[in-house]
């Protein structure tokens, strides 16, 4: 498993690099000018040929990404275009807030979509399997940030249980936390919740109408103990590589969540660095974002051998 | 001293309560005032007080500034003593030289480009040399071009994330959150401690309309600026909220840059540009794409404005008869193609126009172009024409410095202008009276639209969505021309 954790953090140098070439040539590749929006309507040629050398833009892509390399190498990923903040510590702000929202989201997800598999694998073709699949159906179709109005409009605007926008750190107060992250985090979830849903269900059928299955109910063991000890430990395998993609797909869903709950996380700082053409501020982001998804499909793959001696390496 | 200092604080605090909370549709880029290109001014007044500030009716009031005098291209101001910055400094001449004197240099805001350089004359009095005469200087001093920054905070390369200046709030940088709020609380040192009457203003940035919608349904805030769409709309209707149209705003307007016909002969017709102004429906436009949030147009100015000219209202009603009788007069009766470049918010808008102008042969082609690219493409020959929009309350002298001079900004044909309207131009700047220069400019906004070369299209008014509270707040002052709230005196909602 060791061995499995460092070659796992050895491959993402690679890929970080590969990662930050793409990032750097494809930004370069756009054809707007971030000059354009910091001078905005008024600005002078003079003023934009300035900037673009005080910026480095006039550089060739290649040294101007052989110079970032060198200091993001000693851990300085730069200075926002537009402003004195730094990338690392605008990242660093906002990263707490969109793993909140990931994680609360996650747990959501696997809660409703673990118990709607199950329910629905317990009794097939049954109103209950019916049930658990239109809505998961449903749950697939819907875009998160439609549900997410919904939900603000009825629980935040109608009901004023929670808040409509923003986000409170959970240092600041629990309750206020858990409160500002339930509507985004409940929009953000159900999709995955109906995928982990159907994939649940599929493999939880499967598993019940194995022979190991039989002889433990043949052994007189509980409903109970058959479905959690013996059924899900081993259903839960294709859910688990379900899972890694479905984190993936979260943290990716978060950047519109973030929008219409207003909250500022690395979607919102995304979206930003983006429209300005924040360069350095993109480069750090997908550095952050890559490092991010090989961390859970490390995970992911730690928890599947777990479940899965045959998966372990050797 | 410092005790004293206390004492004297806490006889001012005592009324300081409470907290109001602002939110801006724009996501701050910086708080130094002097490198400010655009919107986010709410960021800045609460830290930053300017030499001059706007009046109720939009004339020049004096704020660190008592008095002012322009003599040819000598300006004079005397300046408010007793005043500091949050920092300790002394606010005197000195001080305020330093600061038009970066600003020259950073060459940022266009109201000081006609500043050669500024001196202290005494230790309250400021002297401005013009390069040129200047009627609009004392109004540009009136924004960003007039706010001060702490001398020491000049050179601070993060000056745009710790700003330093003599308002009656102070940046609080450990309870503020990057991206999200900016607090500010009382500062101590003010100079009019009687006007600070909140112990806590926040400027939220949601740039998104219907998140910051839903947060002043829910009382999250309790004031926020809107531009002309539909969530100003459902504002406008909910029966809980209010939407206050203010002075200023953005008036939206086609340019026929060709204007002398080199790359499109049609354009160089005045017939064929005055059909195109007769051909929109201002009020199917304002409707379908405004909300009925915009008023129509017909001049750079906005209803109110010392320039605006009330008979040009109407001056090119729709009326799609007398414009295709102007194409069959032209020596262009079968119309005509031209490209017009795009960007995505502009492109309903657009395809608006693109139809009125079909109605009279005209075929448009809408371009589309990068966000952020409208304004630099605009200044080049790539496009015959093009659209933008324009704050109604900038001085007039600036529609001649961006479109009418040969040099103008957005005259990138080199288009020479008419005699009378170039007279009509020079005259506006002879008086930093706006009395004065009325005259002139009204007769400039005639001329305009005889020759039809800027086709004014609607004024959107600046948009609060406030909170019924807030819309009974009698302390809330809107800052004229301005999307912000002025802070000097605002107390908190009951």
């Amino acid at each position: 498993m060791f061995r499995l954790i460092a070659h796992r953090l050895l491959a993402l140098v690679p890929l970080l690099l590969i990662v930050s070439v793409l990032t750097f040539s494809f930004t370069s590749l756009l054809p707007s000018d971030p000059v354009d929006l910091i001078l905005g309507d008024t600005g002078t040629q003079e003023q934009h040929e300035m900037l673009r050398e005080r910026l480095g833009l006039n550089e060739p892509v290649v040294v101007r990404y052989f110079q970032w390399l060198g200091r993001a190498a000693q851990g300085d990923l730069g200075t926002s275009f537009f402003n004195s903040v730094s990338v690392t510590s605008a990242v660093m702000q906002r990263l707490p807030v969109t793993l909140s929202l990931t994680f609360v989201s996650a747990l959501i997800a696997i809660i409703v979509g673990v118990a709607a598999g199950i329910a629905a694998a317990l009794r097939p073709r049954s109103w209950v399997d019916r049930f658990a699949t239109l809505g998961a159906t449903i749950g697939q179709a819907i875009p998160n940030f439609w549900f997410g109005l919904i939900l603000v409009a009825v629980f935040a605007v109608s009901l004023r249980w929670f808040p409509a926008t923003g986000f409170t750190p959970i240092s600041t107060s629990p309750w206020e936390w858990l409160r500002s992250v339930t509507l985004p985090s409940i929009a953000l979830g159900l999709s995955s919740s109906a995928a982990i849903a159907r994939q649940v269900r599929s493999a939880m059928v499967g598993v019940l109408q194995q022979d190991y299955i039989r002889a433990a109910r043949a052994q007189g063991l509980s409903t109970r103990r058959v479905i959690f000890r013996h059924a899900l430990t081993n259903a839960m395998i294709p859910v688990v590589a379900v899972l890694s993609f479905q984190i993936t797909v979260l943290l990716g869903g978060a950047l519109i969540v973030e929008q219409v709950f207003a909250i500022n996380g690395l979607g919102t700082l995304a979206i930003t660095a983006v429209r300005q053409q924040d360069i350095p501020m993109l480069q750090g982001l997908v550095l952050v974002m890559v490092a991010l998804v090989v961390v859970v499909q490390l995970a992911t793959d730690v928890i599947y051998g777990l479940l899965n001696p045959k998966a372990r390496p050797s | 001293m410092s005790c004293a200092l206390a004492l004297a604080a806490g006889q001012a605090w005592a009324q300081e309560a409470g907290t109001f909370r602002y939110a801006e549709q724009v996501k701050l880029i910086t708080m130094d005032p002097q490198q400010q290109s655009g919107s986010g001014v709410p960021f800045l007044r609460p830290v930053y007080e300017s030499l001059f500030e706007k009046g109720p009716d939009g004339e020049n009031v004096p704020l660190l500034a008592t008095g002012y005098e322009v003599d040819g291209l000598d300006v004079t101001i005397t300046l408010r003593e007793g005043v500091s910055f949050s920092n300790g400094e002394a606010f005197n001449a000195e001080a305020a030289a330093a600061n038009i004197n970066r600003g020259i240099k950073l060459d940022v805001i266009e109201g000081l480009r006609t500043v050669e350089s500024a001196e202290a004359a005494n230790e309250y009095t400021l002297r401005i040399k013009l390069k040129e005469p200047d009627p609009a200087i004392i109004n540009s001093l009136c924004y960003t071009g007039g706010m001060m920054i702490a001398p020491a905070a000049l050179d601070d390369p993060a000056v745009d994330r710790n700003p330093v200046g003599t308002g009656p709030y102070v940046y609080n940088a450990s309870e503020s959150r990057e991206g999200e709020v900016r607090v500010y609380t009382p500062n101590p040192t003010y100079w009019d401690k009687d006007k600070i009457g909140l112990a806590r203003y926040e400027v939220w940035e949601i740039p998104d309309d219907t998140a910051r919608l839903n947060s002043l349904r829910t009382g999250q805030i309790d004031a926020g600026n809107w531009l002309s769409n539909a969530q100003a709309a459902i504002i406008d209707r909910a029966p809980d909220l209010e939407l206050i149209r203010h002075n200023g705003g953005l008036n939206y307007h086609v340019i026929i840059s060709d204007r002398e016909g080199t790359v499109v002969p049609a354009f160089a017709d005045p017939l064929v540009r005055k059909a195109m102004a007769l051909a929109i429906d201002r009020d199917a436009f304002n409707q379908a794409i405004q909300f009925g949030l915009a008023v129509k147009s017909f001049q750079p100015y906005g209803q109110g404005d010392w320039a605006y000219d009330p008979s040009l209202e109407g001056v090119y009603e729709y009326d799609l008869d007398k414009a295709r009788e102007l194409m069959a007069q032209s020596g262009f009766p079968e119309g005509f193609t031209f490209d017009m470049p795009s960007i995505p918010i502009y492109q309903s808008r657009l395809e608006a126009l693109a139809g009125f102008f079909q109605e009279i042969g005209i075929t448009m082609n809408i371009v589309p172009l990068e966000p952020g690219t409208l304004a630099r493409r605009s200044r080049t020959t790539d496009f015959p024409a093009t659209n933008l929009v324009w704050n109604t309350i900038t001085d007039p002298k600036f529609v001649a410095l961006r479109y009418i001079y040969e040099d103008a900004a957005y005259n990138p044909f080199k288009a020479k202008p008419s005699d009378e309207l170039l007279a009509l131009a020079e005259e506006g700047l002879n008086s930093v009276e706006s009395e004065e220069r009325a005259p002139a400019y009204k007769k400039m906004a005639a001329q305009l639209a005889d020759e039809a070369f800027l086709i004014f299209v609607t004024n959107a008014p600046i948009l609060f969505g406030v909170s019924e509270k807030t819309a009974n707040n009698p302390s809330v002052v809107y800052r004229y021309g301005e999307d912000s709230i002025n802070l000097r005196g605002l107390v908190a909602n009951d």
